[in-house]
């Protein structure tokens, strides 16, 4: 088993779930894989495209009511061990759509949330930092 | 008695720890690995360790493996075991220059023709057993690629099963041991100008076959979610990964056997096979992965009913005519 995790940890895969975000923090996340400076693949991390597939999981908006459902019905289907990030102010505070009437958050009354990534939206440095902490927090759950 | 148990033992080994199973599972990830690595140099990153599909295999292995409500059970579960069988079986029948002859209980090109096919229908029947439209969708899209690219790679077999039994003195040649031998004795086809159709038949059939862009229409992850992988978790996906890997290996080890498979004997001929499958991969799938995107299905499959068809045509025409 040990070995195992030892090998496993090398290879975290992430799965963005958009909980009513701007877009910005999903164009940051979009930056740290596809922009040479900020490779995350180098963590050996890779984007997946279904959640059934997933480590990892990056959230970002602050949960509004007409998502709420839909996202937990796809945290639900991420095999565990998970780990989940937030990116972004909104899930953490609701940012500058807080108190607004159509905001079900903050997120971690839903979901319980491992790493906060702070900044509207963060940096790129920023995001690959929360995600080696997921990384180092998953490792210890494998 | 005891040959045919000797006989059986060693098909079994082959089959399951080399050329097969083991050993090609080990070469498709190391290729893979080069493969990610490559392509994130060309686009100016970093990039995955060499070693990352292996570490992501392993992690698959620790993953819970989810099976959907609506999914039917047996089939989902069946399918990446007998994808992975057929290929360990496949991969077992391709023989390495100066090393390894296969088993005459293998069968012969004919047989391999059809075990390259089961990925893509083990690839369907995952999609539609998933219960997932986004695997229905996948199912209908690999279907018609692979009803695209079957017509062209049958008319290359064809075209170097005519020739090289034509030289032998037989009506046609399928057994994949007599091609090397043909070529390591009389020069590889790669360097004969009337093969050539054939060769660039072949070198188009590999992306389509190992569903790289701009042929990975069925699996595209951004427009249907990896589509008959959708509902894979854990073990289950890990053993459609290393399917996928050991295809590589068949796919490629094929196009070497057929068209250039010239190599030393003993050790070094494994490590000139090897060489050889690494520099396919580099040329013929990262480049071509980082410099084109993704085509429609509609125009992939023109491209293959048109273009390698042709191409394969012409090779089958331009054998006859040298008969
Ligand atoms: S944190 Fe800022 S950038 Fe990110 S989703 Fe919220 S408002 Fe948009």
């Amino acid at each position: 088993m040990n070995f195992l995790s030892r090998m496993s940890k090398k290879s975290p895969w992430l799965y963005r779930i958009n909980a009513g975000s701007c877009n910005g923090c999903d164009v940051e996340l979009a930056t740290t894989a596809c922009i040479p400076r900020y490779d995350v693949e180098r963590l050996g991390c890779q984007y997946c495209g279904s959640p059934k597939h997933a480590d990892i999981v990056l959230v970002t908006g602050p949960l509004t009511a007409r998502v709420k459902d839909k996202v937990l019905r796809v945290y639900e289907e991420i095999p565990d061990p998970k780990v989940t990030v937030a990116i972004g102010v909104c899930p953490i505070s609701g940012g500058v759509f807080r108190e607004s009437y159509s905001i079900v958050g903050p997120i971690d009354r839903y979901l319980p949330v491992d790493v906060n990534v702070p900044g509207c939206p963060p940096r790129p440095q920023a995001i690959i930092e929360g995600i080696a902490k997921a990384i180092e927090i998953w490792a210890g759950r494998i | 008695m005891t040959d045919s148990l000797v006989q059986t033992l060693s098909v079994l080994f082959a089959a399951v720890v080399f050329p097969g199973g083991i050993f090609a599972i080990t070469l498709g990830l190391a290729l893979k690995g080069f493969d990610r690595r490559v392509f994130a140099r060309l686009q100016r990153r970093v990039g995955a360790p060499l070693l990352q599909p292996f570490y992501d295999v392993l992690k698959l292995m620790t993953k819970r493996t989810l099976v959907p409500e609506n999914a039917n059970l047996v089939v989902f579960l069946m399918v990446p075991l007998l994808g992975l069988a057929s290929m360990g079986v496949a991969a077992a029948m391709i023989p390495i220059p100066g090393l390894y002859d296969p088993s005459p209980a293998f069968g012969d090109l004919l047989v391999l023709f059809y075990l390259l096919s089961v990925p893509a229908v083990m690839l369907m029947l995952a999609g539609s057993a998933s219960g997932s439209p986004f695997g229905g969708i996948g199912f209908s899209r690999e279907m018609a690629i692979m009803l695209a690219y079957e017509g062209p790679i049958l008319l290359v077999i064809v075209s170097v099963a005519l020739k090289t039994g034509a030289a032998l003195g037989q009506p046609i040649c399928l057994s994949l041991s007599e091609i090397v031998r043909y070529q390591q004795a009389h020069g590889a086809y790669l360097f004969d100008p009337w093969m050539w159709p054939a060769v660039l038949t072949y070198i188009a059939f590999i992306p389509a076959n190992l569903g790289i862009s701009p042929f990975d229409i069925p699996e595209a992850e951004s427009e249907v979610l990896e589509g008959p992988l959708i509902e894979y978790s854990g073990v289950a996906l890990g053993l459609l990964k290393l399917t996928s890997a050991v295809k590589s290996v068949v796919v490629i080890g094929l196009g070497i056997v057929l068209f250039f498979p010239n190599g030393p004997e003993g050790l070094f001929g494994l490590v000139v096979f090897a060489l050889k499958c690494l520099v396919i991969t580099v040329c013929g799938v990262s480049v071509l992965r980082a410099a084109v995107g993704r085509m429609r299905i509609d125009q992939a499959v023109i491209f293959y009913l048109k273009w390698p068809e042709l191409l394969g045509i012409a090779s089958l025409a331009l054998v006859a005519m040298n008969l």
